[in-house]
């Protein structure tokens, strides 16, 4: 009977690799096509700049203490206008601004820079594409 | 009678629950773009497995086996199969949500593609213990079910005969 079970879900198993391996290649083919949005800097960018680069992190407090790029500054919606003061008395205009959030399709790194771009009329603001993974992943 | 109507209506439910899973982690419809991105940061949020290309191959292969398993349910020549499968996920997923709540981790589910809403992991946690009740019951079931031919092949006696 265990025989039974296991012969059905390997081939269940089975059949579910083939999709998979196709739905794999296509959709990484997909995300290495995608071009940059208007505003977004590849990691290996980034990298070339060196040290001079303002590290903004748009994710939740939590997220934020659980581990982060080193020497970022927290700056989410949520949380605003308690975070502005701070993120301005640190900011330094020779340094390029680049915010970063979970990476995916996670847009609230795009939020963030819109509104330091609108809002703090500072205009060298980019955006980390594929996020905090992309540069984890170095 | 109103028995098996429980179970056909307890077998489509699960069916479409898991294939509705595994489609929404391949595809974000209201985006119109592949969800696999999102669902390889839900994997890694949990930080149980050690390198970020496992949760990749994860991320591309269990949205499959959901949707096989879900597809599976419904074929009689592979129910067992497929309830086994949706058991060993089911218990995967309880026993990773109570790793990430037990570690105090604020993460999103990643269960039905991205919602960007924290877990609420109790009832999370009662919903996928009433998936898995549910399913180790068809699966009871439909071993169960196979037993009577058995029973008319090998007679009273325990002697193989023929029907």
């Amino acid at each position: 009977m265990i025989r039974t079970f296991a012969r059905q879900a390997a081939l269940l198993l089975a059949l579910a690799l083939l999709p998979a391996i196709v739905s794999g290649v296509v959709q990484l083919r997909w995300n290495a096509a995608e071009p940059l949005a208007p505003g977004e800097v590849k990691a290996a960018t980034v990298r070339e700049w060196g040290a001079k680069v303002q590290w903004v992190d748009a994710r939740p407090r939590d997220k934020f203490a659980a581990g982060h790029i080193e020497g970022a500054l927290l700056l989410n919606e949520d949380e605003w206008t308690k975070l502005v003061p701070a993120f301005l008395d640190a900011w330094d205009p020779d340094h390029p601004i680049v915010v970063y959030c979970d990476g995916g399709n996670c847009e609230a790194s795009h939020r963030v820079a819109q509104r330091i771009r609108e809002e703090l009329k500072i205009g060298n603001v980019h955006v980390l594409k594929g996020g905090l993974p992309t540069w984890s992943a170095k | 009678m109103v028995g098996k109507v429980i179970l056909l209506a307890m077998r489509v439910a699960l069916a479409w629950t898991f294939l509705h899973a595994g489609v929404l982690k391949i595809w974000d419809f209201a985006h119109a773009r592949p969800a696999t991105p999102d669902f390889v940061v839900a994997i890694q949020q949990y930080r149980i497995l050690p390198s970020p290309d496992l949760a990749v191959l994860l991320a591309v292969y269990l949205p499959w086996v959901e949707i096989f398993a879900a597809l599976g349910l419904l074929l009689r020549p592979v129910r067992l199969g497929a309830a086994t499968i949706i058991s060993a996920l089911m218990t995967i997923f309880i026993i990773a949500l109570s790793s990430a709540w037990m570690r105090g981790l604020r993460i999103e589910c990643g269960c039905f593609g991205r919602d960007g809403a924290p877990t609420d992991y109790l009832a999370l946690l009662l919903r996928d213990l009433c998936l898995l009740a549910a399913v180790v019951i068809l699966l009871v079931r439909d071993w169960h079910a196979r037993q009577p031919k058995d029973r008319m092949m090998f007679g009273d006696s325990g002697r193989f005969t023929l029907p």
